[in-house]
């Protein structure tokens, strides 16, 4: 009777949260899965059904395909680079845990995830800029030609990958550090004792006790890399007088169908595709890592 | 003596209540006997121009508050499309739209008709031309009250065109490229460090097309043309297409007087970047805000130019969008458009209006309004699909610009113009506009 009460109680207590999330969350989705399966122009209240006929013209539209492809480069690119980059870096920072700068290390690699997003982005592009841009002065110095960053269909993805990466880096190196606060002091003695090196120690101990934060910082990394938009928007469009090449990624395609396009309901359908892409990449996240867990 | 410290607290806190409540209840009144207008622009320069046609209205309404909102355009459209759709936006709203845009808004009975003396005003030839009073309607009835349009002429550099050698504008297609490849200045590498014309190559947004077409126009093509009983089809996987499209390659990848690395556009003008390119009206205003130094002239373009009409729009309740009306009719007052050519640049619609004070001083506009005989106008088609049209254009066209293989290679641009065409009938066929 007690432990009935008791479920009541926490089932009361957790209602509102729950209610709040449903409606802030579940909702949109729900409903975004219903409009994908409806041809609807945002404006008219006429809203035919046409069932997958969104998803079937999808799979034909190159502008479609092309953002799909540079999303996916991208998020992968941005996990590839920032989960190592990370590791190390905070490896090498808590190795320092009591050095005088070691709150300086931590607040410099986290400062980029906290800086506003536009204003980071013009100076990445000037950083950029084929003609005035520090990076091609560099170049130029080494004796490498001069590249046109952001209007290089290659060159413009591999802008948006390394920016990407310098503001999730901060997030993930302050998870990791976290990380190895955690993990226990008496087994790195021990290896010590039976002789194994720094090096020895981080490959052979750290990186598999880290599993679990290598798990949940790389879902963030690549679920927030399939979600770029803000960093190709003002790296490149609308730039007069400062040229760079529209890097499509599947969000910026998604806002064009549904707000110039007026074609809310096909918008729809690409972010279904987009949802099931990232649920079964984090799937296949979790149960890789688990799997490697129980080995 | 307790009890009535309590009675003095408690008087004073009554005495406080009051004061908030009648202060709040005074606000309430005041703001109820204030008129609200908020004005959503898509150009951020006509802020000026909406806050002096409200300071005029002031006389006339003195407890008016105008609300200017001007953002960029591609941020507008978006406002536009949720503001108008999702409703409860409070009192009335004034909106800048072209005619093109606001069609699929009068489709679907979002914007309401203009009121009969508004009507009247428009339809009124001696106030607009019939082109003019045509894209702020619908089947014969008034939405909108026109105000100003995007028209192309070619800005240049005086001293640069000096400098070359050359001593008037180019007058054929032919001519833009030659004196592209004359203005174009070097480094000692051959690197091109001023381009001899400015192209849009690259960027977001339909600009792109937009800008092509103009070119194109000039050789006879068009994006799209009217077949009749309301249905359109393509006009460019043809030999205007071709020259427009070879221009482009050929400056780019050939003479390479224009590099997509290069600044572009009004601000590279504006710097001594460019030594010349197309662009509308208000980039004279620009210009004198910015480079007020800058030697520079304007030119028609050799056979016509786009001429994208904006018009104004009033949403919110029927009763309380008198206002709304009021000032768009406010706007277009002789005096206030005098201003806004003066002070912003872009053309008004407006006929009859004497404009010669500003002509005379700034003699630029002159290419706009004094046009050769014969000159010929295109605009944006007033069909849904346009803004997905054009956008798809511009992104096949990006691809192009960054394909050398096809700057000498003809039949290779006759299948991208083919490929490119064929992509707008589906979207033309999906809507039920193409001309079978």
């Amino acid at each position: 009777m007690l432990k009935r009460k008791r479920f009541i109680f926490a089932m009361l207590a957790i209602l509102p949260t729950l209610a709040i999330f449903a409606y802030v969350r579940l909702y949109p989705i729900a409903d975004t899965l219903r409009l994908s399966l409806f041809q609807w122009n945002i404006l008219s209240k006429n809203k035919p059904f046409i069932g997958l006929a969104n998803f079937r013209e999808l799979m034909g539209d190159h502008l479609f395909l092309d953002a799909l492809v540079n999303t996916t480069i991208i998020a992968f690119g941005v996990l590839f680079l920032t989960i190592p980059m990370a590791l190390i870096i905070a490896a090498l920072i808590f190795h320092r845990t009591r050095s005088k700068m070691a709150g300086f290390y931590e607040t410099a690699v986290f400062i980029p995830h906290v800086v506003s997003l536009v204003p980071a982005a013009m100076a990445w592009k000037w950083i950029f800029d084929a003609r005035l841009g520090p990076l091609n002065a560099f170049l130029s110095f080494l004796g490498i030609p001069m590249q046109n960053w952001l209007f290089d269909p290659v060159l413009s993805v591999i802008c948006i990958i390394i920016l990407c990466s310098w503001q999730a880096l901060g997030y993930a190196v302050l998870i990791y550090i976290v990380g190895f606060k955690n993990l226990p002091v008496s087994l790195y003695e021990a290896a010590k004792l039976d002789g194994a090196s720094g090096p020895q120690s981080f490959w052979y101990l750290s990186i598999p006790m880290l599993k679990p934060i290598t798990l949940y910082v790389s879902v963030v990394t690549l679920v927030s890399g399939f979600n770029v938009y803000a960093q190709a928007f003002v790296l490149a469009s609308d730039a007069q007088g400062a040229p760079g090449r529209q890097v499509r990624v599947l969000v910026l395609d998604m806002l064009e169908n549904s707000f110039r396009n007026y074609r809310v309901g096909y918008a729809a359908s690409e972010a279904v595709v987009l949802l099931v892409i990232v649920l079964g990449l984090t799937l296949i996240q979790f149960s890789m890592l688990r799997e490697r867990g129980r080995t | 003596m307790k009890n009535a410290s309590v009675k003095i607290r408690i008087s004073t806190r009554a005495l406080l209540m009051s004061t908030a409540f009648a202060a709040t209840l005074l606000t309430g009144i005041t703001a109820a006997s204030a008129e609200t207008l908020t004005v959503w622009s898509g150009y951020p320069e006509m802020a000026p121009f909406y806050q002096h046609v409200a300071d005029g209205m002031k006389a006339a309404h003195p407890d008016l508050q105008v609300k200017v909102e001007a953002i960029a355009l591609r941020e507008h459209e978006k406002r536009v499309a949720l503001g108008l759709t999702g409703g409860g936006q409070d009192g009335v709203t004034l909106i800048e739209l072209s005619g093109s845009t606001a069609t699929r808004y009068l489709e679907n009975d979002l914007l309401p008709e203009a009121p009969a003396d508004i009507s009247t005003f428009v339809k009124d030839p001696k106030n607009f031309d019939k082109f003019f009073s045509d894209i702020a309607g619908s089947n014969g009835k008034i939405y909108g009250v026109p105000l100003f349009r995007g028209q192309g002429s070619l800005f240049y550099n005086t001293d640069m065109f000096k400098a070359a050698g050359l001593t008037a504008p180019p007058k054929t297609m032919e001519e833009f490229s030659e004196y592209a490849k004359k203005l174009t200045q070097r480094d000692a590498s051959g690197k091109a460090t001023v381009s001899g014309w400015s192209l849009r190559l690259s960027g977001g947004g339909q600009g792109i097309a937009e800008k092509f077409w103009t070119n194109m126009h000039q050789y006879g093509g068009a994006i799209l043309v009217p077949a009749g009983d309301g249905k359109w089809k393509t006009n460019f996987a043809n030999e205007a297409g071709r020259k427009a499209l070879k221009q482009y390659l050929d400056l780019v990848f050939t003479a390479k007087a224009v590099t997509p690395e290069i600044p572009a556009d009004a601000d590279a003008f504006e710097r001594g970047q460019t030594a010349m390119f197309i662009r509308e009206s208000w980039v004279i205003g620009d210009i004198a805000q910015k480079a007020p130094n800058l030697k520079y002239a304007a030119a028609p373009l050799p056979t016509g130019s786009i001429a994208l009409p904006t018009n104004l729009y009033v949403a919110g309740d029927a009763k309380a969008s008198k206002i709304g009306w009021e000032f768009a009719k406010a706007a277009n007052t002789p005096e206030n458009l005098v201003w806004l050519l003066q002070n912003v640049g872009w053309l008004p619609n407006r006929s009859g209006i004497d404009y010669k004070a500003v002509t005379s001083k700034q003699p630029a506009f002159a290419a706009f309004v004094d046009y050769p005989q014969g000159y010929k106008f295109f605009t944006l088609p007033s069909i849904g699909p346009i803004e997905e049209i054009l956008t798809r254009v511009a992104a096949q066209l990006v691809v192009a610009f960054g394909d050398a293989s096809l700057a000498t290679d003809d039949a290779k641009i006759d299948a991208f113009l083919k490929k490119t065409s064929d992509e707008v009938n589906t979207i033309l066929d999906r809507e039920g506009l193409l001309a079978k």
